[in-house]
């Protein structure tokens, strides 16, 4: 029986334990890790209290089951902050749509940052209603999975070298492959819910991520050639250590953020969910929280759109000059805002594009461009500019 | 298949970026309502100017009504009703009461009445748990502050009047109007003396009759008199009508 600070080993370094799951330093893998070391402390001092000198309080504290906990508030605390700044994004857009519309925007408590919170506390309270005709496990899976994968991708974005989740040399491409992977399942959705509303809204969807799934990989795949990886990591030093990649691939950025506005169907692309003519497109028979986090998801993914075009025009986490600075994360999240508010106001500018044209917009123009963009960056490198 | 896209726009090629000229307008107002505050107003929290004149539920000075009844006649909605009550010095008068939940604001009674008693006020918010509570007796109806705009005044000029080379507005119809007698329809009864509210109207003895009663005829004050009408509504054979005096 010892003291609680005994039992606290409070500072420790995390890279020391042998069971370290990283290759690199992991900044909110250390905040877990201290963390779990004050909670699993306490635990263990309290059961060790009760039953001196016996194993289990040494067992919690044994490298390998704290590596383990300390992982579970490292996940936790990742969901964390990027749903909180799924918010921010949720309330920036609220806040800047009411000003170009000349209103006022949301006003509850914050400057009207907690009227998400209430509007999430109104959704949680609702009957959970399931229309009879339904085909009900895939009504249910379908919309779990979408919105599991939006929350997937969202927490695969690094906010910096130090705050990621997996740090490999696809990076990029995995997480392209879980963005384009949602409209599968809003496709199976809107068969699902037995709605020729829904129905029209998911056929929109996959017609909408097929034809612009393809420039965006073209011109991802460009940006890989320019920094010659697809390591996220990679593509952020590489513009940190020769000029932003907006300069050299202008035309490419544009049609990149077209395509990102489109997959994450937003206004003027919302095609899919046409509140104006097909209710609520494939969202029609999800009442309740299922709507609720359906909103969330579409949200997550307007939020990985910016932070995408963040990654691969903007530089990242790094500044001009300056490169890393103290607090990189910050600096990440508001280039995705600053990214955000460009979209915000396409939002308000324009109306919805009908569906023929979108799709000659997506095959006859962007297509072209990303590769005109590919023409112009494989010209500069074989001249030897970058 | 860009070209064909853009053989659409042949001459200007600038037409195919239309999506931009919404895009700057937006902007441009975003930009504006970050300086300037957006036009909405949180009506709870902050309220509009209310111009002196405003027409809210109507207003009362008790002590200033005569109860001549001309606000009941004047209501389009029939919200205003008179009721007996006490004033200050225990006595019973004649005084307005108004259904504000029948009232539609329109403040024709403080329009129409002859001593400035009725007004307008700025007070609009008149909800209420029941409609009992909508009933607006004189004394509640008083209104703390009142001021001169709230006498809403009828204001006209005749066209006779600009004929004569007098434009100025005259400030109340009722120095216009006076009750006349026609004198062989009167039969004497004194009703109209009894009805009027100010006391304007005094019986004079006009001589004897066949059978040697005094005959009594109304002889109005115009001085005093404020065109109520009561004594024309009243008179039992129609004997006083309403004529205009230039």
């Amino acid at each position: 029986m010892g003291e609680l600070l005994d039992w606290i080993n409070f500072g420790s370094d995390p890279m020391a334990n042998a069971y370290y799951p990283f290759d690199s330093y992991n900044l909110p893998f250390d905040i877990g890790y201290q963390l779990w070391e004050i909670l699993g402390g306490t635990i263990a001092w309290l059961i060790d209290l009760i039953f001196p000198g016996n194993s289990v309080s040494t067992w919690l504290m044994c490298d390998a089951v704290s590596t383990l906990l300390a992982l579970v508030v490292f996940m936790l605390l990742i969901f964390l902050v990027a749903f909180v700044s799924t918010l921010i994004v949720l309330w920036e857009e609220r806040k800047c749509l009411g000003r170009m519309m000349d209103r006022r925007g949301t006003m509850v408590g914050m400057k009207g940052f907690l009227q998400c919170v209430a509007d999430g506390l109104k959704t949680f309270q609702k009957e959970n209603v399931v229309p009879a005709k339904v085909d009900k496990m895939t009504y249910m899976w379908t919309v779990s999975l979408v919105i599991g994968v939006s929350v997937l991708v969202l927490c695969m974005v690094p906010l910096s070298s130090r705050w990621f989740v997996v740090d490999y040399d696809t990076g990029l491409l995995i997480i392209m492959a879980f963005f384009a992977l949602a409209p599968f399942f809003i496709l199976v959705s809107g068969w699902a819910q037995n709605n020729k509303y829904s129905l029209i809204g998911g056929m929109r969807a996959a017609e909408l991520m097929i034809s612009y799934e393809v420039p965006m990989l073209i011109l991802i795949c460009t940006t890989a050639l320019m920094a010659g990886s697809f390591n996220i990591n990679d593509i952020v030093y590489a513009q940190a250590d020769s000029v932003w990649y907006i300069v050299p691939q202008i035309l490419g950025a544009i049609t990149f953020f077209t395509c990102a506005v489109a997959e994450a169907e937003r206004v003027p692309f919302d095609i899919a969910e046409a509140e104006a003519e097909l209710v609520e497109g494939w969202q029609t028979e999800y009442a309740g929280m299922k709507w609720g986090l359906v909103m969330l998801a579409d949200y997550m993914r307007g939020s990985v759109s910016c932070s995408m075009f963040v990654i691969l025009y903007l530089g990242g986490w790094t500044l001009p000059f300056i490169g890393d600075g103290p607090i990189p994360e910050i600096v990440f999240l508001l280039k995705a805002y600053v990214v955000f508010f460009f979209m915000s106001l396409i939002r308000a500018a324009t109306g919805r594009v009908r569906t023929d044209q979108i799709l000659n917009l997506g095959w006859k123009v962007f297509m072209p461009l990303s590769v005109f963009n590919l023409v112009i960056v494989l010209l500069l490198m074989t001249g030897g500019v970058i | 298949m860009a070209i064909r896209y853009l053989d659409k726009y042949p001459k200007n090629l600038a037409k195919s970026l239309w999506v931009m000229k919404p895009t700057i307008v937006v902007l441009k107002l975003f930009i504006k309502n970050i300086f300037h505050r957006p036009v909405t107003v949180l009506y709870p929290y902050e309220k509009e100017w209310i111009p002196d004149n405003y027409r809210g539920r109507p207003g009362l000075r008790f002590d200033k009504c005569v109860g001549c009844g001309m606000c009941v006649r004047a209501c389009p909605t029939a919200c205003i009703k008179l009721i007996e009550v006490e004033d200050d010095n225990g006595k019973a008068v004649m005084r307005p009461q108004v259904n504000v939940g029948r009232c539609a604001m329109c403040g024709y009674c403080a329009e129409y009445c002859p001593v400035d008693a009725m007004t307008v006020t700025p007070e609009y918010e008149l909800a209420e748990y029941s409609r009992y509570d909508l009933l607006y007796g004189p004394r509640r109806l008083h209104y703390e502050g009142t001021t001169e705009g709230m006498e809403v005044k009828c204001e006209v000029t005749l066209p006779s009047d600009i004929a004569n080379g007098n434009p100025e507005r005259r400030v109340s119809l009722f120095d216009l109007d006076r009750p006349e007698l026609i004198d062989k329809k009167c039969i004497g009864c004194k009703k109209c003396a009894k009805v009027c509210p100010v006391n304007a109207i005094e019986m004079v003895e006009k001589g004897v009759n066949d059978k040697g009663r005094p005959i009594l005829r109304p002889v109005i004050d115009n001085v005093k008199c404020i065109s109520c009408r009561n004594c024309v509504i009243d008179c039992p054979k129609d004997a006083l009508e309403i004529k205009e005096v230039l």
